[in-house]
């Protein structure tokens, strides 16, 4: 919509006298459509050689098979018809989705919930607290997999002495039940703060106004919250979705790194990455890998088209 | 002709702004801005509650940095065996320490790694950003054939995950070389369609449009409006998308984890994920002081880095990005 009202600088400059001013003017337009292209082009260069070239090189892998006898060749969609029946790949993509449909709505309420706190002004030093909540962002996720599994571990881990402490003896976070629900944990821990500082900026820019007519009216406090400001912030809240879901879907460092803590239960498929890796990079199957992160990324592709469409559905009614 | 206006220097800011006035100056404007609190109409024990769980979360997060810091000091028995949340003798931080710069095990030296991890997330943030604000400025700015494309291509990019870009790299490497190339780790670093995106955004929002025509109409080159106008107010933004780039890189761990196999050039992730895998499967246990040590020195530069840009980090513009 904007956009073309941004469009029309060409209109603001042409000079004054010029008559036939078309002419000069499309001269001129492409004289700057140049010096655009030549800003763009170091960012598209790497971006083709680096994004597209990969994929499509994945794509034309993903057609081939390897044979020991008898070398590479064109199988049509062989590999995708393997990568279709493979009940395992399915079992993790599922495991993904169960991962990230409780933990993203339960860090997104955790994260609403603080920023409303920190933009209401009501806890006490505010911006402390927003830097510590911060913090695990800044570390790398392999790190915090490390720290958690110590945490954790089943052996030694202060968390699991805690629990045998309060009476649940041979308690493990890290067993076959637990392992996800320990990942959810963890994953919280890394992403609310990042959730909510965004949360917390979106917040601040809902009018002053808007709220003072509020509390004029005696609105609950409550009220308020979820029913003017929660509305307000929806954008952000649905492009926090839109990331989360795509990160929740790349499930790969948090069990890997567990399974060192406790072996035997996430296996070679337990999310599609690890399954992804063992076989293309462990397994040597690079045709069958290549088949898998297509299918993988077709499926993110899928979620976050259907939550755009949930996104602009929702807004016709509003 | 017109160049003095341009390059003219911004009018002098008052000497007499020390940091402590900037602060309280900033502080009345926060508070200016803030409804007080006291129209809310809260009892005094929802807030003091309300500051309780904010407090308890704080706790929470920061629980696991704590036990690493203490246990930074311990041996490795005693990792394992005392109390997790206190110190216990002997004191053994300066020996770990030391020893992060040895090979202990053959696995590889920490320092390498850490070296390794700083030269991959600089050189590729930096390139990431400037890429960036190169290819952002020129999409807010021109409109050329093919813009509308190349700018879709690049937004379709963003729901494109590193992981998924990682095993398709590696097929390519293998043909043409890259395997165990510093810039096989580099090159892909520097393809950031979110910067892309957040320089867009920031430019179309905070750069007047009629500051860059009028300078234009001076007679002004595109390279030099570009670096003497556009850039000076891209600051915030520059900011932004290079902490977050060279995070992503600091933190990329499946990218370096297939395209090396030399184990000099893996970064700190990497390194680390393979002393665990050895400290457990082998029974290598002397390893895990390493690794407790190994997680402080790596967490410890992206905070100070975090708390040091803080005055340019703008959450603000991750938002600017959903307004439209």
């Amino acid at each position: 919509m904007s956009e073309t009202v941004l469009r029309s600088p060409a209109g603001v400059i042409a000079p004054p006298g010029a008559a036939r001013g078309r002419r000069r003017r499309s001269v001129y337009a492409r004289r700057r459509g140049r010096s655009g292209l030549a800003f763009v082009t170091p960012f598209m260069i790497i971006f083709t050689l680096f994004m597209i070239a990969p994929l499509g090189y994945a794509i034309y892998q993903s057609l081939y098979t390897t044979k020991l006898i008898g070398g590479t060749r064109f199988s049509g969609f062989a590999n995708y018809a393997a990568v279709l029946r493979s009940g395992p790949f399915w079992g993790g993509v599922i495991r993904v989705i169960v991962f990230g449909g409780i933990q993203i709505p339960v860090m997104l309420a955790i994260a609403f919930f603080f920023a409303a706190i920190f933009d209401l002004g009501v806890a006490r030093w505010g911006p402390v607290l927003r830097a510590i909540y911060f913090i695990p962002f800044a570390v790398p996720i392999v790190v915090s997999s490390l720290m958690w599994g110590f945490l954790l571990d089943p052996a030694y881990g202060p968390f699991n002495r805690l629990m045998n402490a309060i009476g649940f003896q041979n308690f493990n976070w890290l067993s076959a039940n637990l392992m996800l629900p320990s990942i959810i944990i963890i994953a919280i821990w890394e992403w609310t703060g990042y959730n909510c500082i965004i949360l917390y900026t979106a917040l601040k820019s809902v009018p002053r106004d808007v709220v003072e007519a509020a509390i004029l009216d005696d609105t609950p406090l409550w009220k308020i919250i979820l029913r003017i400001k929660l509305p307000m912030v929806r954008p952000a809240i649905i492009m926090l979705v839109f990331i989360n879901t795509i990160g929740a879907m790349q499930l790969f460092i948090e069990p890997t790194i567990l399974n060192n803590y406790q072996a035997g239960v996430v296996s070679n498929t337990w999310t599609p990455v690890i399954d992804i890796y063992n076989t293309a990079i462990s397994d040597g199957e690079y045709q069958l890998g290549a088949a898998m992160a297509v299918v993988l990324a077709v499926v993110i592709i899928a979620i976050s088209a259907a939550s755009l469409a949930f996104r602009s559905r929702r807004r016709e009614f509003a | 002709m017109s160049a003095p206006p341009l390059s003219a220097p911004p009018p002098a800011r008052p000497r007499a702004q020390t940091r402590r006035e900037r602060r309280r100056r900033e502080r009345l404007e926060r508070q200016d801005a803030a409804i007080p609190v006291e129209l809310y109409g809260l009892r005094r024990g929802t807030l003091t509650a309300l500051t309780a769980c904010c407090v308890l979360f704080a706790v929470f997060i920061l629980a696991p940095v704590v036990w690493v810091i203490i246990n930074s000091t311990k041996t490795q028995a005693n990792i394992f065996e005392s109390f997790g949340f206190w110190f216990a003798a002997p004191f053994e931080f300066f020996h770990t320490f030391a020893n992060l710069f040895r090979d202990v095990d053959g696995d590889g030296t920490y320092s390498q790694w850490f070296l390794n991890t700083v030269l991959y997330s600089v050189s590729g943030g930096i390139g990431a950003t400037v890429l960036a604000a190169l290819g952002g400025y020129g999409f807010a700015r021109f409109e050329f054939r093919g813009s509308k494309v190349f700018f879709a291509v690049i937004i379709a990019g963003l729901l494109v995950p590193i992981t998924l870009i990682a095993v398709p790299l590696y097929l390519a490497y293998a043909k043409v070389h890259l395997i165990n190339s510093i810039w096989g780790m580099i090159l892909p670093s520097m393809v950031s369609p979110v910067g892309l995106y957040l320089m867009r955004t920031y430019v179309e929002l905070s750069i007047p449009r009629e500051l860059t025509d009028a300078a234009r109409i001076d007679g002004a080159s595109e390279p030099r409006i570009f670096f003497r106008i556009a850039l000076p107010l891209m600051v915030p933004g520059v900011m932004t998308v290079l902490l977050l780039s060279v995070a992503g890189t600091w933190n990329n761990y499946i990218l370096p984890l297939i395209i090396f196999s030399d184990n000099n050039l893996y970064p700190v992730t990497v390194g680390m994920g393979l002393w665990s895998q050895h400290a457990s499967n082998s029974g290598d246990a002397n390893l895990y002081p390493l690794i407790v040590m190994g997680g402080l020195v790596t967490i410890i530069p992206m905070i100070a880095l975090f708390a040091l840009l803080q005055r340019y980090w703008r959450g603000g513009l991750l938002l600017g990005s959903v307004a439209n």
